[in-house]
């Protein structure tokens, strides 16, 4: 190993904040200036340590008779061998010492779609997101025809899907670089999109074969859908930590979920959303069959049991249904 | 737009309560500038009470000299009218009693009522809902009697008639015999004087002076129409000829309406007595008492409901079900709004009175609504939309009301023998009186794109075969004619 040598003051999440060359052994770190490297930190020493070559040709680092001394991993040392990767605390300061032979990791494949980036993405997000506040002022529109009505919807989808990603964009500016504005009003639109979509297919599939299930527990598909669109937004922030994002998305849908049942118990004493499924559509997309009412009936007359059972109870007790 | 609410008339029952004493604050605001002037003459009499006055009884121009507001007949000027009210009352004033039922913890009042002494017995006869709370959680509340020259002791709850509203409790004291239950039913021609005793909103014993004015029939049972002041406190206390003859027992007013006041008939009294009379000893828990005279009406009702099969209405291509009677009175209601692209007619029908259970809990109530929706110009999506809004209920009943077991329900697409629809029944248990139950049917038409019958069925303590029967009877009943 031989110089020139890299000191590299490192921020808590191992990101460095300042690099510094200097030529030759030994390097001395301290608070006073006739050090190598000077530490603006109150709580290192004016001469705190000296990094040298021990007898086995390592770079080690000594304490010079400080106070606080030299911290690796929680442990106090009066002298540590630094590595390329060894992370030294002095006083509140981390740093690394690596020299010019240091051997850096493999480029990473680049998987960013660079053309996909700005003013592209950022009206696409847009448009998706007028699209579908545009459909569902009409969906619920039941007044005679007014412009205003509209506009007023498209203001609020925009506004929204611009506060929401903007917020996305600061955070991603303050731990990335950039702060993606575009991409992450992208995200947002096809969040939304897809939010609706399932909407509409859940309603869809609960009526056509009437299987109340897709519209009772909706609201756990959403919760999904709303996790994996935190999910890119976080990768768009950090490309790099997928696999991280992925567990704290799933978490965080778990959480969710569990939410939303407790409050549905706790609201209605049942797991479900609702209390039957009200969603009505045209006669056009019903695809099961008609039951009689004697079926209906016998159906009703099996519910007798459970709310006798649930009479002897006290209050909160009360068989959950579902 | 949701179903119609109830169209039960605003009937208020007269026990006086602590939160019946705030309502009556904040309703007789506008009346009490009136009732200050009507008061100005004999100033001395009632200075600071105008926001416990009660809307005086009739406008001034239209009144006759003679009943007169309840409060302002205390001018001693007035000599006919008050002569046999006075004989009357002080003949009457040692039977008369104010039943109070108070808190076992604290010994503090939360609600007031009248009562009196019926002959020589010990037994004092009053409405059930000045005793519900005592009857209902014995553990909780305890009963007290006070008379008219202030003396108090305990009662003893001895029978109840939940459907009649009636109660007969027994006390330590004995009767002078003036209030005569008479045995057979008393004789009554509309106009004829009434003298109404108790103590109106517990503010010392009072009496009114009205008029006899028929049988009302829009109750599921008979009552007598007082035309003449009664206020909140005076509910179980006794309405009498001019002389002593006991006619019917206070029980409630009509707060839309000026002097529109209600007795339950004596011979629902004499029932009661009799019953009484033949019981060893009173009875340790009401509870199964009056769930057993809930059963029993309702089997009446729903008897009555579907003694003759329902009454088949239009509404468009539609055949609807309803009753029409003098019980169950119906309203149609339509959206005239020029600024929307659909159509609503709907009509419900109700019954106009309950039973009443406890101050928050009123039963024995079967009503009906019927809504049509249509529209040509709406896209089949947004109409479908619209169907959706309005066929939505998130609950059936408060959530939280812990008297009745979470509602269970069931749903299904079901072929009437004219016309597809989706179906859902919730139903609810009461906890507190067994075989009763909540049955709440909704349905709405799945076979137009573009037109949407919804129909609830709403009945409130009934049996599970009762609910099963009528609920299969109304769903039955919805059609569709054959034109298209």
């Amino acid at each position: 190993m031989s110089g020139p040598w890299f000191v590299e003051t490192l921020a808590r999440n191992g990101e460095v904040l300042q690099r510094q060359r200097v030529e030759a052994l030994p390097i001395r770190f301290g608070r006073g200036y006739d050090n190598d490297v000077i530490l603006d930190d109150d709580y290192a020493a004016a001469t705190h340590a000296v990094a040298e070559l021990d007898a086995n040709g390592r770079l080690v680092l000594r304490d010079l008779g400080s106070k606080n001394g030299i911290n690796h991993r929680g442990k106090r040392h009066a002298s540590l061998v630094m590595t390329g990767d060894t992370v030294a605390r002095i006083g509140h300061t981390s740093l690394r010492v690596r020299p010019a032979s240091f051997q850096v990791a493999p480029e990473l494949a680049d998987r960013t779609f660079h053309r996909w980036e700005g003013a592209l993405p950022g009206a696409a997000g847009i448009l998706l997101v007028a699209i579908a506040s545009l459909f569902v002022r009409w969906i619920a529109d039941s007044q005679y025809f007014e412009l205003a009505r509209y506009f007023e919807a498209l203001a609020w989808g925009v506004g929204a899907a611009l506060l929401w990603s903007g917020a996305w964009a600061f955070t991603n500016r303050l731990f990335g670089r950039h702060a993606r504005l575009g991409r992450h009003l992208f995200v947002f639109g096809c969040g939304l999109v897809a939010i609706l979509a399932y909407a509409l297919l859940a309603s869809v599939l609960g009526y056509a074969w009437s299987i109340e299930a897709f519209t009772h527990y909706a609201s756990h598909v959403g919760m999904l859908l709303l996790a994996g669109m935190i999910y890119f937004h976080l990768c768009t922030i950090r490309p790099r930590h997928r696999r991280r994002n992925r567990w704290l998305c799933a978490a965080l849908a778990l959480l969710g979920s569990g939410l939303i049942l407790v409050v549905n118990v706790q609201r209605s004493g049942r797991f479900s959303d609702e209390l039957y499924m009200w969603v009505l559509l045209p006669p056009e997309l019903r695809v099961s069959q008609d039951h009689g009412i004697d079926q209906f009936m016998r159906e009703v007359d099996g519910m007798k049991e459970g709310l006798d059972r649930s009479r002897g109870r006290k209050p909160g007790e009360d068989e959950i249904e579902d | 737009m949701r179903p119609a609410p109830l169209r039960v008339a605003c009937l208020a029952l007269l026990v006086l309560g602590a939160g019946a004493l705030a309502a009556f604050a904040t309703s007789a605001a506008p009346a009490a500038q009136r009732a200050q002037a009507a008061a100005s003459a004999p100033a001395a009499l009632l200075p600071p009470q105008p926001p416990l006055v009660i809307p005086p009884a009739a406008p001034p121009a239209t009144t006759p000299s003679a009943p007169g507001p309840g409060e302002s007949d205390d001018s001693a000027s007035l000599p006919t009218p008050s002569s046999a009210a006075q004989q009357l009352y002080s003949a009457a004033r040692p039977d008369l009693l104010q039943i109070r039922m108070l808190l076992r913890n604290g010994r503090s009042q939360s609600s007031v009522g009248s009562g009196f002494l019926v002959g020589q017995s010990r037994l004092v006869l009053t409405n059930y809902h000045v005793v519900s709370q005592m009857a209902l959680d014995p553990d909780v509340y305890v009963g007290e009697y006070v008379d008219t020259d202030g003396r108090s002791g305990p009662v003893e709850l001895m029978a109840v008639d939940v459907l009649h509203d009636l109660a007969v409790v027994r006390v330590d004291r004995e009767g002078t015999g003036f209030f005569r239950v008479p045995g057979h039913p008393v004789r009554l021609t509309q106009g004829q004087y009434l003298y109404s005793l108790g103590n109106p909103l517990d503010l010392g014993f009072a009496i009114s002076e009205g008029s006899y004015n028929g049988v009302v029939t829009r109750s599921f049972y008979d009552q007598l129409i007082f035309t003449g002041p009664i206020n909140s406190g005076m509910s179980g206390g006794p309405s009498v000829t001019a002389s002593g003859m006991v006619a019917g027992i206070n029980v409630s007013k009509r707060r839309d309406g000026e002097s529109v006041s209600f007795l339950v008939p004596v011979k629902y009294a004499q029932d009661l007595l009799a019953r009484v009379a033949s019981q060893a000893h009173p009875p340790r828990n009401f509870n199964p008492l009056i769930g057993q005279q809930l059963l029993a009406h309702q089997r009446e009702m729903i008897d009555r409901l579907l003694g003759e099969p329902l009454s088949v209405k239009s509404m468009g291509p539609y055949q609807v079900p309803v009753r029409e009677s003098q019980q169950l009175r119906c309203w149609g209601r339509s959206n005239f709004r020029a600024e929307a692209e659909y159509t609503l007619d709907s009509v419900s029908c109700a019954m106009e009175a309950a039973i009443y259970v406890s101050d928050t809990q009123q039963t024995g109530h079967v009503s009906m609504t019927h809504t049509w929706l249509r529209s040509s110009s709406m896209h089949p999506l947004q109409f479908a939309a619209l169907a959706s809004g309005q066929f939505r209920v998130d609950r059936i009943g408060s959530a939280r009301d812990t008297r009745l077991t979470r509602p269970a329900c069931s749903e299904q697409f079901v072929h009437t023998a004219t016309l597809p629809v989706r179906a859902v029944t919730c139903v609810r248990a009461y906890r507190k009186f067994a075989g009763l139950y909540n049955f709440t049917l909704l349905s709405a038409s799945t076979g137009d794109g573009q037109s949407s019958l919804q129909s609830r069925l709403d009945l409130a303590g009934v049996s599970y075969e009762n609910g099963t029967r009528a609920t299969r009877a109304f769903l039955s009943a919805l059609g569709r004619s054959r034109r298209r």
